[in-house]
């Protein structure tokens, strides 16, 4: 990881890093030229959100070491958010006096809660949609970390905390929509550009969320705070003795992570079309780990195609009830064995692949220089 | 009175399905720090064997606990040898490995029998109900609370009063140690998950007739048990006892006074925090570190 050792060879690695990552972005963009197809390209955005939803686990499980089984709850925050901003511009066609949203109507609530009144804004919402899950999450951080919870247990408390959420969310229907969520949305609107599930515009706008997170999440790891982080990751103890504050990194890049999945779970929400309890299960959590684990938990690309494959392949299959189900069982059969053999997942894989011809060629070059072997890239 | 005393009654009730389910994963988390997700999938094939046993071969569900507790175990004793046991050192990746193995178990269950629920029979003899300090009570329940009570009795005398639960603790205090004392910890870390399954098992078998059996019946068993087990202190047989008719009680009585929903959410939110104010539990005491 040293970077001063020439201005050349740094950024040479640089671009070797940043290469996978710009052509998955390229891929990414010039989908909608090969597939002329406004339901399945909605299809495919679905499964981006998801793959954004899991670099944001990777940052914090893969380059922290803190495996967060609730990653999900950041992502419904900003999912509820964007779905509570849109469900207030629909047509008042069902809903009470004021626009009143009709589930509230049919639950004899007769004014808008206080918590509703600033989603009245647009803007407020999209910044809501990621401050919040921001805030939640550097507080449960500070909560954790400053006391030095580690390891197992940090997995149980974020677990248990999206689950007490998932249960205020559906027990406190007039005010959350409860188990049906909120449904029934306008469209976003930007800047007078209407962002419909099946138009182009809203694919784009995914893509181009999936560039701009996979870009900070990149330019997060090969800052000095995320080197930190990692180093935190790799031997706690022996960094807390070099005098770096270890919580406050900690918090940091959780929140940071918050903060990704939230963006993601707004997104969700507008190719989906609504806003439901499910978006913080327990099942979707877990999910977004098995992506994250099968794709590579240390690298940015390999959890986002680990996420947009498994699950693009999963929903392929589910047309038919039989293929979903023999599929699950083969899911989890993979999984077991990445983590026993492959714990840094097929990204992984390929790193040690490419590492092994690119050694192959300098053999038959008869240009090695001792001693000087290629660290490995966590792009 | 007659209704706090009815309010005991439901939390021992709870407590004690709390207990029979938590046991297992206790002994298996306290003595090979393994997170075991698959623990209530071992229940649902613990309830699926009281199941199948009943429907193809008439056997009573008192008559089928032995052979239930073998299968599961067995079930346990592959998974620890050919999954748990290449995971050395890596206690997080233990909870994925479980998570995994759990999600085949649940699969392979709604392949191979359907995932429409399955009932399961009271014992005829424990069908009525009883008097119990002037209540009435399912005959049912109050051998259920005998039963848990049984068992965790079983556990600490294997625990602490024969050779592999005196190896076991060797193994747990030092493993390096022990093993070259000649003690085979591959074996007796196999034993020990196997009964733990086993045990996990029993527990699945004996709420089948309480609960309807389904495929991912395991799901909430798991948590609970987890919250017990958290609760109780990891390594404290006693532990877990007290912290799941505590945990039985609290959401009886929480349950009663609001409803269901946020008596769970209190539960969890009490458990967060205990965890990260006494992570080793409420009813351990303090030994040296």
């Amino acid at each position: 990881m040293s970077l001063n050792v020439s201005t050349s060879s740094g950024l040479q690695r640089l671009t070797v890093q940043l290469a996978p990552l710009l052509i998955v972005c390229a891929l990414v963009f010039a989908l909608p030229v090969l597939l002329n197809n406004d339901f399945l390209l909605n299809k495919v955005a679905r499964y981006l959100v998801l793959g954004i939803l899991t670099v944001s686990l990777g940052l914090s499980w893969g380059f922290g070491g803190i495996l967060n089984l609730g990653q999900a709850m950041s992502f419904g925050l900003g999912s509820y958010a964007m779905a509570m901003a849109l469900k207030l511009k629909t047509v008042p066609v069902h809903t009470g006096a004021d626009g009143l949203p009709d589930f509230m109507v049919w639950n004899n609530v007769t004014s808008l809660p206080w918590f509703w009144e600033p989603f009245r804004s647009l803007t407020f919402a999209v910044a809501a949609g990621m401050v919040v899950p921001a805030l939640v999450a550097a507080a449960l951080g500070w909560f954790m970390f400053r006391g030095r919870v580690t390891g197992v247990y940090v997995s149980i408390i974020t677990l248990a905390t999206m689950v007490v959420l998932n249960l205020v969310i559906i027990d406190q229907q007039s005010y959350t929509g409860g188990f049906n969520g909120i449904t029934d949305l306008a469209q976003l609107e930007i800047f007078g550009v209407a962002f419909d599930a099946y138009g182009r515009a809203t694919y784009y706008l995914v893509s181009g969320c999936v560039m701009l997170s996979l870009l900070v999440a990149f330019a997060f790891t090969r800052s000095r705070a995320g080197l930190i982080v990692q180093a935190i990751r790799d031997h706690e103890s022996r960094v807390r003795y070099f005098g770096y504050d270890v919580a406050l990194y900690q918090i940091f890049v959780f929140a940071l992570s918050a903060a990704i999945a939230g963006l993601a779970g707004m997104l969700y929400t507008v190719v989906m079309e609504f806003a439901s309890p499910t978006f913080l299960g327990v099942q979707l959590s877990l999910s977004v780990v098995v992506w994250c684990a099968v794709g590579g938990r240390q690298s940015l690309v390999g959890a986002f195609l680990g996420a947009v494959l498994v699950a693009g392949v999963q929903g392929a299959l589910s047309e038919s009830a039989a293929f979903l189900e023999t599929w699950t069982l083969v899911m989890g059969a993979l999984f077991v064995l990445v983590v026993l053999f492959l714990p840094k997942g097929f990204a992984g894989l390929a790193q040690a692949v490419w590492r092994w011809i690119v050694q192959r060629r300098h053999v038959a070059g008869q240009e090695v220089t001792p001693g000087v072997s290629q660290t490995e890239g966590s792009t | 009175m007659d209704q706090f005393i009815e309010q005991i009654i439901t939390g021992l009730s709870i407590g004690s399905i709390l207990l029979l389910v938590a046991m297992g994963l206790s002994i298996i988390y306290g003595s090979m720090g393994i997170i075991n997700l698959a623990h209530g999938e071992f229940v649902m094939l613990g309830a699926y064997a009281a199941w199948m046993f009943h429907t193809y071969l008439g056997l009573g569900l008192l008559a089928s606990l032995v052979p239930i507790f073998l299968v599961v175990a067995a079930f346990g004793w592959v998974i620890e040898r050919y999954v748990l046991s290449l995971l050395n050192n890596r206690p997080l990746d233990t909870i994925l490995a479980t998570w995994g193995v759990g999600i085949m178990l649940q699969q392979a269950v709604r392949l191979m029998v359907g995932s429409e629920l399955r009932y399961v029979q009271l014992p005829p003899a424990l069908s009525d109900s009883m008097d119990v300090f002037g209540q009435s009570v399912s005959s049912y329940r109050v051998f259920l609370f005998v039963v848990a009570m049984a068992l965790f009795a079983a556990t600490w005398l294997l625990m602490n009063r024969t050779t592999v639960g005196m190896k076991l603790r060797a193994i747990i205090q030092d493993r390096s140690v022990a093993a070259s004392f000649g003690i085979n910890a591959k074996r007796v870390y196999a034993l020990t998950f196997a009964y733990g399954a086993g045990l996990a098992g029993l527990a699945g078998a004996l709420v089948s007739p309480l609960k309807s059996v389904s495929p991912d019946m395991g799901t909430g068993y798991v948590v609970d048990a987890f919250m017990v087990v958290v609760l109780g202190g990891v390594q404290s047989l006693a532990g877990t006892v007290a912290s799941a008719f505590v945990l039985g009680e609290l959401s009886g009585a929480i349950a009663f006074l609001q409803n269901d929903t946020v008596a769970k959410a209190i539960v969890l939110l009490a458990i967060v925090v205990l965890i990260r104010f006494r992570p080793e539990g409420l009813f351990t005491a303090r030994v040296r570190a």
